[in-house]
């Protein structure tokens, strides 16, 4: 029976809310593979269908295949209303797809509605834009930090808005943001390639992993007014003892970690490793800032993690659908 | 062609929802390779007369001219220089061509007082029929006549002439040739069906959106998000995306801020943006999903000169992020799976069209492989960095694919050469216009054309 609960969804759309609903915006929503969402819509149609036939509901098509045109055969791909299938099939010599395009409630006179949603749907999934999609392309990997040039003075402008997933972390990080943007990008990509490497199993740089866990420790365990002697002892043997006793709950190590790559905006040349090493340098108000890039850091990590999975939680997702349907503004 | 084995599962998404639909693999990038470093300029000094181009470009294919002239009309004609030549003796010259046009925009005329001429509208053609075509070598010139048609000519072709010259000072032009097709290169090409997808034109920021609807079928398409799961799987076949240019619309390079007066143009921003912005968005929807090569057209944001240079990744944040996004210049060329790919934007042939009788794009297309240079109006007509060098506009070998973008229509042809040459040629179709794309199955050396269309107010089919 939950299965059927998709149906329901889409009569809510459709009725209830008046939307115009592509197979794209149904997939994104109820985060369906895209062909999952033409078959849901087409079985919505003819339920609906068949139940009322009088029922105000408007289809669009997709209808795809070979049509010969000045002497090519050409592949025409082409909307079309649900009255201009026919016609349109008859005019192909051979048809390769057809499938329900969106369905509304009211008669489209032109297609810029369908348009429309499709734009504002993309837009909010910038991030993930190839998720439901039928094709996977495994080279499509966000370039790794180490491949940017490295001069952070007239390059700035490539470096800020590198990562994606970093940007909202950016974000929450107003006040310093306006003394150095790219190197605390910088900074922040070096946090990230440090947990990447620490996701790992051996971290090749040892300094990394001592650095993930040092600064937490020893921040947590030094004042704030004596930060910026510690910091330099870094490497040194009170950091690596506080790693062995390390006692320190996971919670604040996340936080500075955080906060550190910000922080660390002030070394132009540094490379990301030492970049990471100095905790102290932190003048923006610690709690809440903190808080905020945690969670945003956490809640990335759940996104990226839940790519991996996706594949074969789809059907999971689905039993989700009842907790997505109460709140809607859920994913940003 | 592209998706002739879908037919079966061709209805088959018009069902209640099934168990776990397939996704299906991007077929990988097996070989890839970038050949267009002698278009990248480095530091660039325009400190140089345009001369030297012309020498460069004279010197660099005389040797091949001479080999053709010899093979046509025989070993043991005479090449002349034209300082050599003698009256009434018939020999062979090589030269460059240049071709003397009344209507041709001239900045001296234009600035000159005495004339007062307001300066002329663009035509569509400036050719006349009292143009005259005269052959330079390195130090002298010579009007030409005779069996050469003046009119199909433009300047800054290197051909051979076979004639005499009269006792007036002209050369009577028995027949002439050009350097013909390059020498082929290897065939690598793969064994099953890759397709390439070339696009032009997509002309964001205009102010109509009809076309917008048809640019986000073709992303679709490409991503693997439309059509039925047979389609989607051939869609997982195109290895590479090409955009060839004008990726914005004409109406972006509109600039107030020459026109109005700074009070009312000073919060305002330049229609560029926000179409670059939109193209970013694009370009990222494209980039998660396939190796995209973006080069830039006579509207993008890049130098005016030919070669155009790529455009700043800085402008395109989101999509840059990917490491499938390939910004390169205009001209382009590159190795794709084995298969050498060359081609510009069109300015090249759409400058040649405004000067040449010829009216086919694919015909002037043809015509400069034939010729072997592929953009001899520059830099006469058509703007071009001023190289002293060489000339990187020659086209020393033979490539598998030579397009161009930006043309009116969508046509394309295999041309097959006498030393085992398999050129096709393609002109790629403004999108914005025609919303047709070209897919080039790389297995096979063939073009097919794939048009979007959606619904109108006017619902006419």
């Amino acid at each position: 029976m939950t299965d059927e609960l998709y149906l329901e969804n889409i009569d809510e759309f459709v009725t209830d809310q008046n939307r115009v609903v592509t197979y794209k915006w149904l997939s994104y929503t109820l985060g369906v593979h895209v062909n999952q969402a033409k078959q849901m819509l087409y079985d919505y149609v003819e339920r609906k269908r068949k139940e009322n036939s009088g029922a105000q509901l408007h289809v669009t098509y997709l209808v795809a295949g070979n049509l010969l045109q000045n002497g090519y055969v050409c592949h025409k791909v082409a909307v079309v209303r649900e009255d201009k299938v026919e016609a349109m099939k008859s005019k192909l010599s051979t048809i390769s797809s057809v499938h329900v395009y969106s369905v509304q409630k009211a008669l489209l006179k032109d297609s810029s509605p369908l348009y429309n949603t499709d734009y504002d749907i993309v837009k909010t999934n910038l991030q993930h834009c190839s998720k439901f999609s039928a094709i996977r392309c495994a080279a499509a990997v966000p370039r790794t930090p180490p491949d940017a040039p490295r001069a952070p003075g007239p390059t700035q402008g490539p470096r800020s808005p590198r990562d994606p997933d970093a940007a909202g972390v950016v974000n929450g990080h107003g006040p310093p943001a306006a003394r150095a943007p790219p190197q605390q990008h910088k900074g922040i990509m070096g946090m990230f390639a440090a947990k990447a490497a620490a996701k790992a199993q051996d971290t090749p740089k040892e300094t990394k992993a001592e650095a993930r866990e040092a600064p937490g420790v020893s921040a947590a365990s030094s004042k704030p007014p004596t930060k910026n002697t510690i910091m330099n002892n870094f490497f040194g043997k009170a950091a690596m003892n506080k790693l062995k006793a390390s006692s320190v709950p996971e919670q604040p190590k996340e936080e500075k970690e955080v906060v550190k790559p910000s922080v660390a905006v002030a070394e132009p040349e540094s490379s990301p490793n030492t970049v990471a090493e100095k905790p102290g340098k932190k003048t923006e108000p610690a709690g809440i800032q903190q808080k905020d890039k945690k969670s945003k850091t956490k809640r990335v990590d759940r996104s990226d993690d839940e790519e991996e999975r996706d594949p074969e939680n789809v059907k999971k997702k689905r039993k989700r659908i009842k907790q997505l349907q109460s709140d809607s503004s859920d994913e940003e | 062609m592209f998706s002739e084995q879908a037919t079966p599962m061709a209805q088959g998404l018009l069902a209640p929802p099934s168990a776990e639909p397939p996704t299906f693999p991007r077929v990988p990038v097996s070989g890839y390779s970038d050949c267009s470093q002698p278009f990248q300029l480095g530091e660039r000094s325009f400190s140089r007369q345009y001369a030297h181009i012309y020498a460069v470009r004279l010197s660099g294919m005389r040797p091949g001219l001479e080999c053709r002239a010899r093979s046509r009309w025989g070993n043991d004609i005479a090449l002349r220089k034209l300082s050599e030549l003698q009256a009434g003796e018939k020999c062979c010259v090589v030269g460059t061509l240049f071709k003397a046009m009344q209507l041709q925009p001239s900045i001296l005329q234009e600035i000159s007082e005495e004339h007062n001429l307001v300066p002329q509208p663009p035509l569509p053609k400036y050719i006349q029929p009292s143009d005259e075509l005269i052959l330079e070598d390195e130090l002298q010139r010579i009007k030409l006549e005779g069996a050469i048609d003046v009119q199909r000519l433009v300047t800054g072709t290197i051909l051979a002439v076979y004639g005499t010259e009269q006792d007036d000072g002209r050369f009577l032009v028995e027949d002439h040739c050009f350097a013909d097709l390059p020498p082929p290169l290897p065939w690598n090409g793969p064994s099953s069906n890759r397709f390439v997808l070339l696009a032009s034109g997509l002309g964001l920021g205009s102010v109509s959106g009809e076309a917008l609807l048809s640019t986000q079928l073709l992303v679709d398409v490409v991503t693997g998000q439309l059509g039925a799961e047979g389609e989607q799987s051939c869609a997982a076949h195109i290895t590479r995306v090409i955009l060839a240019g004008n990726l914005l619309s004409q109406n972006t390079q509109s600039r107030d801020t020459i026109n109005k007066a700074k009070y009312l143009t000073k919060k305002t921003q330049a229609a560029s943006v926000e179409a670059v912005k939109m193209l970013d968005e694009i370009l990222l929807q494209l980039c998660t999903s396939v190796p995209v090569d973006v080069m830039p057209g006579e509207f993008d944001p890049t130098n005016y000169t030919l070669p155009q240079q790529p455009l700043h990744r800085c402008m395109l944040p989101l999509a840059s992020a990917y490491a499938t996004l390939r910004l390169v210049t205009n001209p382009y060329q590159a190795n794709l799976d084995g298969v050498r790919f060359l081609g510009t934007s069109g300015q090249n042939i759409s400058d040649i069209f405004k000067y040449s009788s010829m009216d086919n794009y694919l015909e002037i297309l043809e015509w400069t492989l034939l010729a072997g240079h592929i953009s001899p109006t520059a830099p006469d007509t058509l703007g071009c960095y001023p190289f002293y060098k060489s000339d990187p506009f020659i086209l020393t070998e033979c490539p598998h694919v030579y397009f161009c973008g930006n043309a009116p229509h969508f046509q394309s042809k295999l041309l097959q050469g006498k030393e085992g040459q398999r050129v096709l040629l393609v002109t790629v179709p403004d999108f914005s216009v025609t919303q047709t794309a070209c897919l080039i199955n790389l297995r096979d050396l063939t073009c097919q054309p794939i048009t979007f269309s959606s619904f109108g107010a006017d619902s006419e089919d």
